[in-house]
C-alpha cells in the first residue's frame, strides 16, 4: 500500500548515487532486491517507478526485482540460514515461518527486509540517439 | 547495454535507525511502549482503553498516541478515559512510521507515563513492515471480520508475538469459530501469544496484560 514512497525512496537513493557516480548512456533496467517479508506488491512497485522516474535520469527504465529469501540465526543452537515455510492450502503462497528449523528456537531474522537497488543496465549508444 | 553494480543504500535503513533512535528514548525515559496494530474497526481503541484501566489499578500511568489517516476521534476517546493523549495523522499513508512517532514523541510529556499505547492506523497489509522502536507489539483482529484474517494476511502475524482475536462475545452471532483464527496463529507464529477477549466486557484482557508482559 506504500509501494508509492518506496518507489520515491528508490529513486531518491538512485539520484544521490548518481550524482556521485554518473552514468553514459540511458539506464534500461534498475534492479533490486526486495526481502520476501516486506508487504510488497512488486507489480505496484514496478508501476510506481515507472511513473515516478519520469523526467529522471532513469526515465523509461524499468525495475527488475529479486526476491530475498528469509534467513535467520538462531541464538539458542547457532543455526544460520533458511526458514521452514507454511504451506497450508488455505495459504495463499508459502509463508516463513520465523522460528529455528533446528530446534524450534526464536530465532532472529538477518536477511528478508531488505530493499535496495544493487544494478543497473545501461545501453551506452542510446545516448547519443536521444 | 551492460551491466553495473552499484549498491545504493537500503531504503529501510533509515526507518530502522530512527526506530532504534524511539526505542532508546523510550527505554531511557523509563516507558513501556507497545504498538497497536489491526484490523480496522477490530477494536484496538476499547482494547486500549481497557488495558488501561487494568494498569491505573495497578498504580501506573497510561499514555496513548492516536494513528489515524485523518479526524481525532480515538484522540478524544483517550483523553476523555483521563489517558495522557495524543493525535498523530498521517494525512493519506496507511501506517505509522518510527520518523513520524518520533515526532510526536519529542512532542509528548514522557515523564508523565509509565506505560504508552501507540495504536497505528487500522490496516493488516503494511504496518509490519515498519518497527516504531516499542518493546512489544500488539496485533488485533476481531471474529467478526471472519475466520480467514490470519489467512489472508499471514506475513503480519508471522512477524508479531501477541494477537488479540477480540469481540468473542460475537462469534456466535457470525457464526465465526475463534479457535479456527488461533489455530491459524499458532502455525504461523510458533512463539507468539494470543488471547481471546471481549473488549466491552472486559473479558481475557488480564490476559492480555500478561501476554504484554504488563
Ligand atoms: N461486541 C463487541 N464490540 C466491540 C468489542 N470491541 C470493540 N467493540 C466495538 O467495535 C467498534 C470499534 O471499536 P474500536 O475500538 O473503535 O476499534 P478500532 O480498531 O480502534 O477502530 P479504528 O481505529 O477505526 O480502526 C466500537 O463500536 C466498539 O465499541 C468487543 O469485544 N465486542
Ligand atoms: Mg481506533
Ligand atoms: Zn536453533
Ligand atoms: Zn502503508
Ligand atoms: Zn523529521
Amino acid at each position: 500500500m506504500h509501494e508509492y514512497s518506496l518507489a520515491h525512496a528508490l529513486l531518491q537513493a538512485l539520484t544521490d548515487h548518481l550524482r556521485e557516480h554518473p552514468v553514459r548512456g540511458r539506464i534500461r533496467a534498475v534492479h533490486v532486491r526486495k526481502g520476501e517479508l516486506l508487504i510488497l506488491s512488486e507489480e505496484a512497485l514496478a508501476e510506481a517507478w515507472r511513473i515516478l522516474a519520469e523526467g529522471t535520469a532513469a526515465a523509461g527504465s524499468e525495475l527488475q526485482i529479486e526476491r530475498v529469501p528469509v534467513k535467520v540465526r538462531c541464538g539458542s543452537c547457532g543455526y544460520a540460514g533458511p526458514v521452514r515455510y507454511s504451506t497450508d492450502e488455505g495459504w495463499h503462497f508459502a509463508v516463513p515461518v520465523l522460528s529455528c528449523p533446528r530446534c524450534g528456537g526464536r530465532a532472529e531474522v538477518v536477511e528478508g527486509r531488505e530493499l535496495a537497488i544493487v544494478g543497473l543496465s545501461v545501453d551506452e549508444d542510446s545516448s547519443e540517439a536521444g | 547495454m551492460h551491466d553495473i553494480r552499484v549498491g545504493t543504500e537500503d531504503v529501510f535503513k533509515r526507518q530502522l535507525e530512527l526506530a532504534a533512535r524511539n526505542y532508546e528514548l523510550l527505554q531511557n525515559r523509563k516507558v513501556r511502549a507497545f504498538n497497536v496494530m489491526g484490523a480496522i474497526g477490530s477494536g484496538k481503541t476499547l482494547l486500549i482503553l481497557r488495558l488501561a484501566e487494568r494498569l491505573k489499578d495497578k498504580g501506573l500511568r497510561v499514555g496513548a498516541i492516536a494513528g489515524d489517516v485523518a479526524g481525532d476521534d480515538d484522540y478524544q476517546r483517550f483523553a476523555a478515559a483521563g489517558l495522557v493523549a495524543a493525535n498523530l495523522n498521517t494525512g493519506d499513508d496507511c501506517h505509522l512510521d518510527a520518523h513520524r512517532v518520533g515526532h510526536a514523541l519529542e512532542d509528548f510529556p514522557l515523564g508523565e507515563v509509565d506505560v504508552l499505547f501507540i495504536e497505528n492506523v487500522g490496516n493488516l497489509v503494511c504496518p509490519a513492515d515498519f518497527p516504531l522502536g516499542t518493546e512489544g507489539e500488539l496485533v488485533v483482529i476481531s471474529v467478526t471480520e471472519g475466520d480467514d484474517m490470519v489467512r489472508k494476511h499471514p506475513k503480519i502475524f508471522a512477524q508479531t508475538d501477541v494477537l488479540a482475536v477480540n469481540k468473542v462475545d460475537l462469534a456466535g452471532f457470525v457464526g465465526v469459530d475463534p479457535m479456527v483464527l488461533v489455530d491459524d496463529y499458532r502455525r504461523l507464529n510458533p512463539h507468539g501469544k494470543v488471547v481471546l477477549t471481549d473488549a466491552r466486557s472486559g473479558r481475557g484482557v488480564d490476559e492480555l496484560l500478561g501476554a504484554l508482559g504488563l
